[in-house]
């Protein structure tokens, strides 16, 4: 059994001693590595388009939130209850405040479609809340948005801590939720009739 | 006479001619009285619609609905109908109308019944139900008792007090402004505001997820030793209370509130450039846990 052994073992000795001292390395890989690779500018395409458009967007959506709030101050101020809930649109504008996931990440297209989706139908439908209910939800939303942005200069000073992106991302569900939930009170509140005044308290 | 007391005789004859009008008065403000009943289903669906005023809803023995109360001057009607498994009480308003008084609804239903309704601004209370309860208001509060079924409060601005019975079942309170009141529940909690504060006391915590945005969340109770507790707020403060003896894993952490815990170790900071700190500990066997997180707000994990 021993002899086997060492039979084996001397075999081995001599195989290794006939490998090379040396390998010489091939080629530069590199090269040829870096020409498979995507070129840098379509990776960054995405992003490099987005950022207008979420400036855009921003631009768009802050003018529009300032218009009906201001529109809704001076209809309070100036008009019954009925009338107001009659004629004034929804503060939904606010809602679409510019999103983004920590400095320099653009929420994405599937997120922002949803919410501009639930901020549409929010607008009609918000519009026939008490005037009351409406300012307590622009407030609201406002708190929202604060917290976002909150969490995203956070996010600036600490990126990637994964306890603000938690944070963050739910806030971000929270205001779906409230616009979701806000969207099917106000369906289902009355239920009777799409005549605003009926809303009236 | 006359002639020396023209003012005294002049108030007597106005005084005359108003006291029959007067009296007419509260008869001219009040709405229509109700008095409506149909039989249903014992374990049936009851769906009530109201805008402004209150909705009373009591669980009774009888297979039947009654609705009284009283329907605002300017309402159009009351729809109340019954059918199969699904009654329907709705207060119909005009479809033009610049006036609408508020109606009170005073409903008896069977005590199996499922009830969903939605108000505008009228208060919604209901009371000795066993079925399940979706209950929805804009600005109105909502005050209700939970059993075993599943119980959903849901508001704006309104105010939602739960009284429990300590039966496992289901509750979830959604605010946006709104505070929440919840005691002697069992089983599970969920609730979500945004500025609204939430206290909950628990018999036996089983799950629990509430978070809120500025709301401060104050909870209380005794882990079940299987207890899954979530709890988040961006600038809330958050106060977990548990009675007796803990058996847990804690993962706490706040990036700028502070973290004060009655036991265990004491917090340590996440990063040497970062405000934020955390405490993960495990306290006895650790079959439970309590998970908390905020930006701002202060946490305190306290046992009794």
């Amino acid at each position: 059994m021993n002899g086997v052994r060492d039979e084996s073992a001397g075999r081995l000795e001599e195989a290794l001693a006939r490998l090379p001292r040396s390998v010489e390395p091939p080629g530069d890989l590199w090269p040829a590595i870096e020409a498979r690779l995507e070129p840098r500018d379509s990776r960054s395409g995405g992003r490099r388009w987005q950022w207008p458009a979420a400036a855009a967007a921003a631009v768009l959506l802050v003018a529009a939130s300032s218009l009906i709030t201001a529109s809704l101050l001076r209809r309070d101020n100036t008009r019954d209850d009925a009338v107001v809930a009659q004629r004034s649109p929804a503060p939904s504008g606010a809602v679409l405040a510019p999103a983004a996931f920590g400095p320099g990440q653009a929420l994405g297209p599937a997120y922002l479609a949803a919410r501009g989706e639930l901020a549409r139908s929010l607008e009609a439908r918000v519009a026939r809340l008490p005037p009351e209910g409406r300012l307590q939800l622009e407030r609201n939303l406002a708190e929202l948005r604060r917290a976002s942005e909150e969490i995203n200069a956070a996010l600036e000073l600490s990126p990637g801590d994964p306890l603000l992106e938690e944070l963050l991302l739910n806030v971000y569900q929270d205001e779906l939720a409230v616009l979701a939930s806000v969207n099917q009170m106000a369906a289902g509140n009355g239920g009777t009739t799409n005549d605003p005044t009926r809303m009236q308290l | 006479m006359t002639n020396r007391f023209p003012r005294v005789r002049h108030a007597l004859t106005r005084s005359l001619v108003m006291l029959p009008l007067l009296a007419l008065a509260p008869v001219a403000l009040a709405g229509t009285p109700i008095n409506q009943r149909a039989g249903a289903d014992p374990a049936g669906q009851v769906e009530i619609s109201n805008v402004s005023g209150s909705v009373v809803v009591t669980g009774w023995d009888r297979p039947e609905v009654e609705v009284t109360g009283e329907l605002g001057e300017g309402v159009e009607r009351l729809e109340f109908s019954s059918s199969g498994k699904l009654t329907r009480v709705k207060v119909i308003l005009p479809t033009r109308s610049s006036r609408v008084e508020s109606t009170d609804l005073v409903l008896k239903v069977p005590v199996g019944s499922s009830v969903a309704a939605n108000t505008v601004s009228a208060d919604l209370t209901v009371r000795g139900l066993r079925g399940s309860q979706r209950l929805q208001s804009v600005s109105g509060d909502v005050e209700t008792e939970a059993a075993a079924e599943d119980v959903e409060c849901k508001t704006v601005s309104g105010n939602v007090r739960v009284a429990g019975s300590g039966q496992r079942g289901m509750l979830t309170v959604t605010t946006v402004s709104g505070d929440a009141t919840v005691t002697r529940v069992a089983g599970e909690v969920n609730g979500n505001t945004v500025s609204g504060n939430f206290t909950v006391s628990m018999g036996e915590a089983g799950r629990s997820r509430l978070r809120s945005t500025s709301g401060d969340l104050g909870i209380r109770g005794r882990l079940t030793p299987d207890a899954r507790l979530d709890f988040e707020s961006i600038s809330g403060d958050v106060r977990l209370d548990l009675d007796g003896p803990v058996s847990a894993e804690f993962d706490v952490s706040s990036f700028n509130g502070d973290i004060r815990s009655c036991f265990g170790p004491k917090p340590v900071r996440t990063s040497e450039y970062a405000p934020g700190s955390e405490l993960r500990f495990r306290e006895g066997q650790g079959g439970a846990r309590v998970r908390i997180k905020t930006l701002n707000g202060d946490i305190s994990v306290c046992n009794k």
